[in-house]
C-alpha cells in the first residue's frame, strides 16, 4: 500500500533524508496567499531522489508581501536560490471572486490594473532586493461565473482574470527577463481538472487549496525550475529502435509490417516521434542504441514513408550487436556529454533494469508495454526543463550535425594539424552583453569537462559581474567550414591590483575543445593583460571528478606552479594556434 | 476489515501496525497532528472509496471514531 505518489508518503520520506553533502545543492523558499502544507516536505523527497540537496524555508502564510519588502525578513536571512510565490484568485480578488458583476465595467477594468500592478510591484522589488529567482504562479481562472453561459464579455469575471495573467506573462516571460518566471497555473488545472485540485471539505476544514491527492503532482509540475536553477536539465535521449521508435521487430516482421502510422498502433509511434522531433529542434540530442542487424534497420529510418525522425535528426546511431550499456557509455563519449544528462528509453524491462543497475546516472524511463502511453510519459517529463531556450538550444541539432561531418573530414585527411587547416576555424571574441549572459550562465552551470574552476554561476552574478569594473566577462563564439557552434566558451577575469589579474573562471565546451580555441583565448587574455600594463595572470586548477581533459592546461602554456596557482609572467608570449581567425568584437 | 483501517494509518503516521488501535488519537500518538489528520481522511476516503460529510469528520476524535463512521456508511468493518 506504500503509493510512491501520495503525500503520506512524501510526508514520511521528508523526515527521513539527510543532506548528503554531494552533488547538487539548492535552497527553496515558498511564498503563499494560503496554507501549503506539504508542499516543502514534498519538494525535498523529490529532490532528494534526484540527487539534489534541498533545504527550504516556508513562509507564515499571506506574509509574502512584509517577508519581501521588509530587508530584515527571515527571508532575506535565508538566502534563498529560488523562491515559489503560490497566489491565489479567491485571495487576490477577495469579494469579487464571488459577485465580480456588483461593480461597472470601469469597476472591473480599474480591478485588473490594480491587482497587477499589486503583483508586478511585489515582483519588482523582489528583483530589486534579491539573487533568487522568483517564480509566480499565475491566476486560476475559474470554470464558474455567476453569469453562467452569459459570461463572456470584455471584461467579464474570467476576462478580468485573464487579462492579469496576461499582463504578468508580457511584463516577465520574455527573453530578457532574468529572474522573475510566471508559472501557467491554468496549465497544471487542465492537466488535472479544478473538480479533482480543488476540494471543498479541504478547503474549509485546513484551509487547503490544492487538495491532498494533488499536492505531489503540483510540486512536480515546480520540479522544471529546480533542474533549470541547478543545471541537472537532461541534454539527451538515447533511443532503441523496435518497440520504441516503431511497433514491431523489423529482424523478424521485415519493413512492410512494422506497425509505423495508418493503425492504432502504428499511430502511436508516429505520435510519440513527432514529440521526439519537437524536443530535437529545441536542442534535445538524440541518439540510436539498439541490438539490429545495421542495415535492416537504417533502411526504415532512411526510407519508411511514415518515419518522422530523420537520420540528421541523431547525433550518434549505435545499431549493432554490441552490449547497450557499451552503446551508452561510447554514445557519451562521442557526444562528449556526461551519462547524468542522459535519458534512455527502450520498452524491454531487462534493458531498462540492466541499464539502470550498471549506469545509475542515466535516467532510464519506465516505459510500460503499450506504446499509447509513450507520448504522455515523455510529455509528463520535466527533466528537459531548462529556464530559458537559448539560440544554442535552437540550433544544437545542426551543430551535432556539423560535428559529425567534422569528424568524417577528420578521418579522411588523417593529419590532424591539416585538418585543423582546412576546417577555417574562426573565434570571435566579445564582451558579455544582455544577448549572452543567459548563455554564458548556462555554460557555466552545465560545462564539466574543460572547466579549470567549475564556478557556477545564475545570469544575474554574471551580470553583475559584467558590469563590474574589476571583472572582465568575455565569450566566445566559434565557427568553422560548417557551421556555427555559437557561443562556447567563456572566460571570468578578476582584476586584483594594477599588477596581477586572477582567472576566476575559464571554460570551453567540449564538442570544441582540443581545436586550439582554448589557446587563443588564453593568448587574448594574456595580450589584454599586457596592453593593460598587467605583469601577472594567476589562475587556480580545480580539480572535480568530471575535468581532467584540463588538468594540464596552464602547465602546457607555460604558467609556473606557485603554491596553488599557476602563474604566468606576461613578459612571455605563448604560441599562438596559427590556424584559428580571431575576430575581437569589444 | 479493522485490519485495513490500521494498516492505512499506520502508513499515513508511518508507525508499526501493532500501535494502532481504536483508542489511537491525537493524546497518545505523537506523528497524529493537524495536517496529517486531512492526509489520514484522503487516504481512507479513497481506500474505502467512501465521502464523510463535513460535520462527520469534525467528530473524529480517534480510530474508533473512523471505524463507526465507516460502519454507519455501510462499509463492513
Amino acid at each position: 500500500m506504500k503509493n510512491e505518489e501520495n503525500l503520506a508518503y512524501f510526508l514520511n520520506e521528508a523526515k527521513t533524508i539527510k543532506p548528503r553533502e554531494l552533488g547538487k545543492k539548492i535552497r527553496i523558499a515558498f511564498l503563499a496567499s494560503s496554507t501549503i502544507n506539504g508542499f516543502e516536505e514534498t519538494m525535498r523527497v523529490k529532490c532528494f531522489q534526484k540527487g539534489i540537496d534541498c533545504i527550504t524555508y516556508v513562509a507564515d502564510y499571506n506574509q509574502y508581501n512584509q517577508e519581501i519588502l521588509n530587508q530584515d525578513s527571515e527571508l532575506y536571512k535565508f538566502k534563498p536560490d529560488i523562491t515559489f510565490l503560490i497566489l491565489d484568485t479567491r485571495h487576490i480578488l477577495g469579494e469579487y471572486f464571488f459577485s465580480p458583476y456588483s461593480i461597472d465595467y470601469n469597476g472591473r477594468k480599474e480591478i485588473v490594473y490594480t491587482k497587477h500592478k499589486e503583483i508586478q510591484n511585489i515582483c519588482k522589488k523582489f528583483h530589486e532586493n534579491f539573487d533568487s529567482k522568483l517564480v509566480v504562479t499565475s491566476l486560476q481562472i475559474p470554470s464558474y461565473s455567476p453569469y453562467g453561459i452569459s459570461e463572456g464579455e470584455n471584461y467579464g469575471f474570467k476576462d478580468i482574470i485573464y487579462k492579469i495573467n496576461h499582463e504578468l506573462f508580457d511584463e516577465f516571460q520574455q527573453p530578457t527577463s532574468q529572474k522573475v518566471f510566471i508559472y501557467d497555473f491554468n496549465e497544471f488545472v487542465s492537466k488535472f481538472g479544478e473538480n479533482n485540485i480543488f476540494n471543498y471539505k479541504q478547503f474549509f476544514s485546513g484551509d487547503i487549496k490544492i487538495s491532498i491527492e494533488y499536492i505531489p503532482k503540483f510540486v512536480n509540475e515546480l520540479m522544471g525550475y529546480v533542474y533549470g536553477v541547478t543545471g541537472t536539465s537532461k541534454k539527451c535521449i538515447v533511443l532503441d529502435l523496435d518497440n520504441t521508435l516503431w511497433g514491431g521487430i523489423i529482424g523478424e516482421e521485415g519493413f512492410d509490417n512494422i506497425k509505423l502510422g495508418d493503425n492504432p498502433i502504428g499511430r502511436s509511434f508516429v505520435e510519440f516521434q513527432k514529440r521526439l522531433l519537437a524536443l530535437n529542434k529545441r536542442g534535445i540530442i538524440l541518439a540510436i542504441n539498439s541490438k539490429n542487424n545495421f542495415d535492416d534497420a537504417i533502411d526504415v529510418i532512411q526510407k519508411h514513408p511514415n518515419m518522422i525522425l530523420k537520420e540528421e535528426n541523431f547525433a550518434s546511431v549505435k545499431i549493432n550487436w554490441d552490449d547497450k550499456v557499451v552503446n551508452l557509455q561510447k554514445i557519451a563519449e562521442e557526444l562528449n556529454i556526461g551519462l547524468d544528462s542522459m535519458v534512455f528509453f527502450d520498452d524491454d524491462p531487462i534493458n531498462q533494469e540492466y541499464v539502470k543497475k550498471l549506469l545509475p546516472e542515466v535516467l532510464v524511463v519506465d516505459l510500460p508495454k503499450d506504446s499509447s502511453q509513450y507520448s504522455q510519459i515523455i510529455t509528463e517529463m520535466k527533466e528537459f526543463d531548462v529556464l530559458k531556450i537559448t539560440e544554442e538550444d535552437t540550433k544544437r541539432s545542426d551543430m551535432y550535425l556539423g560535428q559529425k561531418k567534422r569528424k568524417e573530414l577528420e578521418n579522411k585527411v588523417g593529419d590532424f594539424n591539416e585538418f585543423l587547416k582546412q576546417m577555417n576555424i574562426e573565434v570571435n571574441i566579445q564582451k558579455a552583453n544582455s544577448f549572452s549572459i543567459p548563455r554564458i550562465s548556462q555554460l557555466t552551470l552545465k560545462t564539466n569537462q574543460f572547466n579549470l574552476t567549475t564556478r557556477r554561476y545564475q545570469e544575474e552574478e554574471v551580470s553583475k559581474f559584467s558590469s563590474s569594473d574589476n571583472k572582465i566577462v568575455e565569450c566566445v563564439k566559434v565557427s568553422d567550414k560548417f557551421g556555427d557552434n555559437g557561443i562556447t566558451g567563456t572566460y571570468i577575469i578578476e582584476k586584483k591590483n594594477n599588477d596581477e589579474w586572477i582567472i576566476d573562471t575559464f571554460l570551453l565546451s567540449c564538442r570544441i575543445m582540443g581545436r586550439g580555441v582554448e589557446e587563443t583565448m588564453m593568448n587574448q587574455i594574456i595580450e589584454k593583460a599586457k596592453s593593460s600594463g598587467i605583469k601577472k595572470i594567476k589562475g587556480e586548477f580545480i580539480s572535480t571528478t568530471k575535468n581532467k581533459p584540463a588538468e594540464n592546461f596552464y602547465e602546457k602554456l607555460g604558467f609556473k606552479k606557485e603554491n596553488q596557482f599557476w602563474v604566468f609572467n606576461t613578459d612571455n608570449i605563448i604560441k599562438k594556434p596559427e590556424h584559428v581567425k580571431v575576430i575581437k568584437n569589444e | 476489515m479493522s485490519e485495513k483501517l490500521y494498516e492505512i494509518v499506520a502508513n499515513v503516521f508511518n508507525v508499526e501496525l501493532s500501535k494502532i488501535n481504536d483508542e489511537t488519537s491525537p493524546e497518545n500518538l505523537e506523528q497524529w497532528d493537524s495536517f496529517n489528520f486531512y492526509v489520514l481522511l484522503d487516504e481512507i476516503e479513497n481506500q474505502f472509496s467512501i465521502t464523510f460529510n463535513l460535520d462527520e469528520t469534525l467528530e473524529i476524535k480517534k480510530i474508533g471514531d473512523f471505524k463507526q463512521l465507516l460502519e454507519k456508511n455501510g462499509v463492513k468493518i
